[in-house]
């Protein structure tokens, strides 16, 4: 008898079936979803799928970025030990993913100065919704101040998030320089604001300096700054600008694009509001022995405990690539950041140039991170030439009134050769 | 012996061996007041970031390892070619704004997902969007928000029915999404109380979530008639998917009434957890809330495969694209790869899960109906020490404890669920360190674990004396 048949001997049954007695037979099925494959034939097949994907010269960004990663990411992301582990619940076995977690928490806090950051979430945009939650548990006010230029999709999904809130959403607008309008929005501030959502670099891809000067006008609401983590190896951290909660997307720390998924949620915030905070806390301690220990801490603000009143209903994060995010941003270093920073910044400027020079210009002067806003639609060129970019602002934002501007991005891979031969292939029309 | 790696390893940022990453220095132009004055980052070379994360990997059990039974949490053997599949360039290089003609090797993946989802759990449509389970059932609840809101019910059914032996995650996102929770008790047999659910269910009743089997591993066979009495009262029934392990090839959330599901991809579909994350939770739903679902979902026509907004009364989105790729990717490779013996896979990890509540029967109490599903939850309570102090034991014996503490409704509970991955040699060796456990002296057991990295970790100073920053 081989195993299965002694356990099924040892529990008096003869079948397989008779463990399914209990399921009726009216709700039984017939499973029919294909023959088991050899391994071979499964890569084969997969290979010849994923043979359709087409991968052009491209010039996107707006949020997701082809950035450089190390082999060493990839390498230490592949280790069974933390790819096969499930979440930290007995810590004595589990030291390393907690000790990596926690030096995620730290570097997160170090980059942006603030003071605490929970050990991941699903990614920028759902951060963002639970910030704005979060914004609401401290302050218990109504009115959110969102820029009017935030992307289509962070909005709907900070509309998702608060779909069960006493809350309202109020707009503000940005200057004829394309940086956020601190009159108009020092107008809208009141005693009923909960927060206000800053972006810096913004939704035009300009660095803001207003940005920074929303603390002089914010009176008791909180700022959510969402950013971009590889612009603080130059740009003025979060933290330093009174940052209530920093939000970002981590997919460029080392996390390949995927299409889009998965993603990291980077969720920082002031210590005062740890108790109000969504996700997985995790805390030094020590053992018995006196040992450094790691633990999951404050778990009594999630829903394995508090249920229905939890903080939030977030269980599963994003351990792995927050794991990734720490060994890319120790690989890369201080000077690395700065460098990779610094030459996004560079190439923008190139690529305006050389845009100017075939006769298309910014939509607004300014200094960009990654994503340049041309007035540009002619998509169609484009794509006969084998360049993929050319976001239209009006696909992406609810800004109608700039009808014929569109986005290309940089980021440290593209090359000289990339922009001439965009330049090239868009000369004179 | 078992012994866990124990070194006492330098925080990242305490290296000081300069970083080798050669980039050629650059500088721009910012104006004065957008720099940044100062960074603090780690600052060391590649071979030592290399060795940091060996060493702390070495310090972490995986299902790589050894067993894994942690209730409700399926963690089952994860295959490589997954892996491989998903570090394939021609997937990990799409950027998710590409034109629709660039992408249709992944659209055309996701698209089979979907099918394969519905057929699987005998629904109608299906959103992959959400990110991971609790991300599944909050799409879910905002789906039967919608729902309600359309036909003008939302403002009188605002109330949830969840059953208390439900996951934390149920109550968690049903009140995310604005609904009140109203817990039923379970009966004397652990499953739902027919009498209190009529009680209970009322024109305020919008939805009911429960999963099926229970989180006691037990198929509630009054299923049908539990659909009945919430859709004879104009409300919905939730399924959720975190057990859905014990059913797959044997019976559908569709065919038992449901009106939406969600998958945990990371349990049944075999995706790494990766210590934690990601997962991914995608939601199927019947035909008549197709127009609910987040947009975009993945369509067809003559032309090729595409990003489909077109959904008339969509919830919006959800995630910030289109889901986890790469975990979906992996998950239908498992699903391609295993076709219809992933119904056997169902049969043996319940075999396992009822040949361990048997055996371990003899040393502690196994509550409610004998025949189990996946999952069982045994109570220590006979034993006269603590769920805690057992599942600290077993770690020293290089086996992962269970889950402890839940389903609420058993006291000292330890959720016990092998999968279809455990030998019956493992089995037998984790039957056989149970029974230590149950006859270990009271306090003798309370010095557990020893040969783990670290010993018992003082929880309440971690929690008093917050340090979550090196």
């Amino acid at each position: 008898m081989n195993d299965d048949e002694l356990m099924l001997k040892s529990l008096a049954m003869g079948t397989f079936d008779d463990l399914f007695s209990d399921i009726p037979e009216e709700l039984r099925v017939n499973m029919d979803i294909g023959k088991p494959l050899s391994e071979q034939k499964l890569i084969e097949k997969i290979k010849k799928i994923s043979g359709q994907n087409v991968n052009m010269v491209k010039f996107l960004g707006n949020g997701i970025y082809d950035r450089y990663i190390p082999h060493l990411v990839d390498e230490i992301i592949s280790r069974n030990e933390f790819l096969t582990s499930y979440t930290p619940y007995q810590p004595e076995i589990s030291q390393g993913i907690l000790n990596a977690l926690f030096e995620y928490q730290s570097v997160i806090s170090d980059l942006t100065e603030m003071d605490v950051t929970n050990s991941s979430m699903y990614d920028g945009f759902t951060s963002l919704g639970e910030a704005v939650r979060m914004a609401y548990r401290v302050n218990g006010k109504s009115e959110i101040l969102i820029p009017e230029n935030i992307y289509r999709a962070k909005y709907e999904i900070i509309k998702n998030y608060v779909y069960g809130l006493n809350v309202k959403f109020v707009e503000y607008g940005f200057n004829k320089n394309g940086l956020l309008d601190l009159d108009d929005l020092s107008s809208k501030i009141n005693d009923s604001t909960s927060s206000i959502i800053v972006e810096n670099p913004n939704a035009f891809g300009l660095i803001d300096e207003n940005a920074i000067r929303v603390r002089e006008i914010k009176k008791n609401a909180l700022i959510i700054t969402y950013y971009d983590p590889i612009s603080l190896g130059i740009l003025k951290p979060p933290g330093e600008y009174d940052s209530d909660i920093a939000i970002a997307e981590g997919q460029q720390l080392g996390i390949h694009m995927n299409m889009g998924g998965p993603l990291l949620g980077l969720f920082s915030f002031k210590k005062d509001y740890v108790h109000k905070s969504p996700g997985r806390l995790i805390g030094l301690s020590n053992d018995k022995n006196g040992n450094k220990a790691f633990v999951m801490t404050l778990q009594a603000r999630e829903q394995h405990i508090r249920r229905a009143k939890a903080m939030s209903n977030i269980c599963s994060n994003q351990a792995l690539l927050a794991v990734a995010a720490t060994a890319y941003l120790s690989i890369l270093g201080g000077s690395g950041l700065r460098n990779i920073a610094s030459i996004t910044v560079n190439k923008s400027k190139k690529l305006k140039e050389k845009m100017k020079s075939i006769g298309i210009n910014t939509v607004f002067d300014g200094i960009n991170f990654s994503d340049n806003l041309f007035h540009f639609d002619k998509i169609d060129i484009l794509k006969k030439k084998g360049i993929a970019g050319g976001i239209k602002l009006s696909d992406i934002t609810y800004m109608n009134g700039i009808t014929d501007a569109s986005f290309f991005s940089v980021t440290e891979k593209t090359s000289n050769e990339d922009m001439d031969y965009l330049a090239e292939s868009l000369r004179g029309f | 012996m078992y012994r866990q790696a124990h070194y006492d390893e330098d925080f990242l940022i305490d290296y000081n061996t300069g970083s080798d990453y050669l980039l050629e220095e650059e500088n721009c132009d910012l104006p004065e007041n957008m720099k940044r004055k100062s960074l603090k980052l780690p600052n060391l070379r590649s071979f030592d970031v290399s060795r940091h994360y060996t060493k702390l990997s070495e310090m972490n059990y995986s299902v790589d390892v050894g067993m894994y039974p942690l209730g409700s949490c399926t963690m089952k053997y994860n295959p490589k070619y997954n892996d491989y599949i998903a570090s394939m360039e021609t997937f990990t290089d799409v950027h998710p704004m590409d034109y629709g003609m660039n992408m249709q090797g992944s659209l055309e993946i996701m698209y089979n997902l979907q099918e394969y989802l519905k057929s699987i759990s005998g629904m109608d449509c299906v959103t992959l969007q959400p990110s991971a389970g609790a991300h599944g059932e909050f799409t879910g609840i905002l789906i039967v928000r919608k729902y309600f809101e359309m036909r003008n019910e939302l403002n009188q059914r605002n109330e949830i029915i969840i059953p208390d032996s439900a996951h934390g995650t149920n109550p968690a996102s049903a009140s995310m999404a604005g609904f009140k929770v109203i817990e039923v008790p379970s009966d004397e047999n652990g499953l739902i109380d027919l009498n209190a659910l009529d009680a209970a269910v009322s024109e305020n009743t919008a939805a009911f979530m429960i999963t099926n089997p229970n989180t006691l591993g037990i198929f509630d066979d009054n299923i049908l008639k539990i659909a009945e009495i919430i859709h004879k009262n104009g409300a919905l029934l939730y399924y959720d998917g975190a057990n859905f392990n014990a059913i797959l090839g044997i019976t559908t959330p569709g065919i038992m009434g449901f009106d939406i599901v969600h998958f945990n991809l990371h349990k049944t579909f075999a995706t790494p957890h990766g210590g934690g994350g990601p997962g991914s939770g995608p939601v199927a739903v019947k035909s008549f809330l197709k127009d609910f679902l987040p947009v975009p979902v993945i369509s067809k026509n003559e032309g090729g495969y595409f990003l489909d907004y077109n959904v008339k009364n969509t919830i919006g989105k959800v995630s910030s694209y289109y889901g986890s790729f790469a975990i979906l990717l992996r998950a239908y490779s498992y699903i391609l790869k295993n076709g219809n013996d992933l119904k056997k896979n169902t049969q043996k990890a319940v075999l396992n899960s009822n040949y361990m509540a048997d055996q371990l029967r003899k040393y502690y109490t196994i509550p409610y109906k004998k025949l189990k599903k996946h999952e069982f939850v045994l109570s220590t309570e006979n034993t006269g020490k603590r769920a805690l102090d057992i599942s600290k034991f077993i770690l020293d014996y290089g086996i992962h404890s269970p889950t402890t503490y839940f389903p609420l409704i058993v006291k000292e509970a330890v959720m016990i669920e092998p999968t279809e991955s455990s030998t019956k040699k493992e089995m037998d060796f984790y039957i056989d360190v149970m029974k230590k456990a149950a006859f270990m002296d009271s306090d003798a057991i309370k010095s557990y674990p020893i040969n783990t990295s670290v010993g018992r970790i003082d929880e309440v100073k971690a929690a008093r004396n917050l340090i979550m920053h090196w």
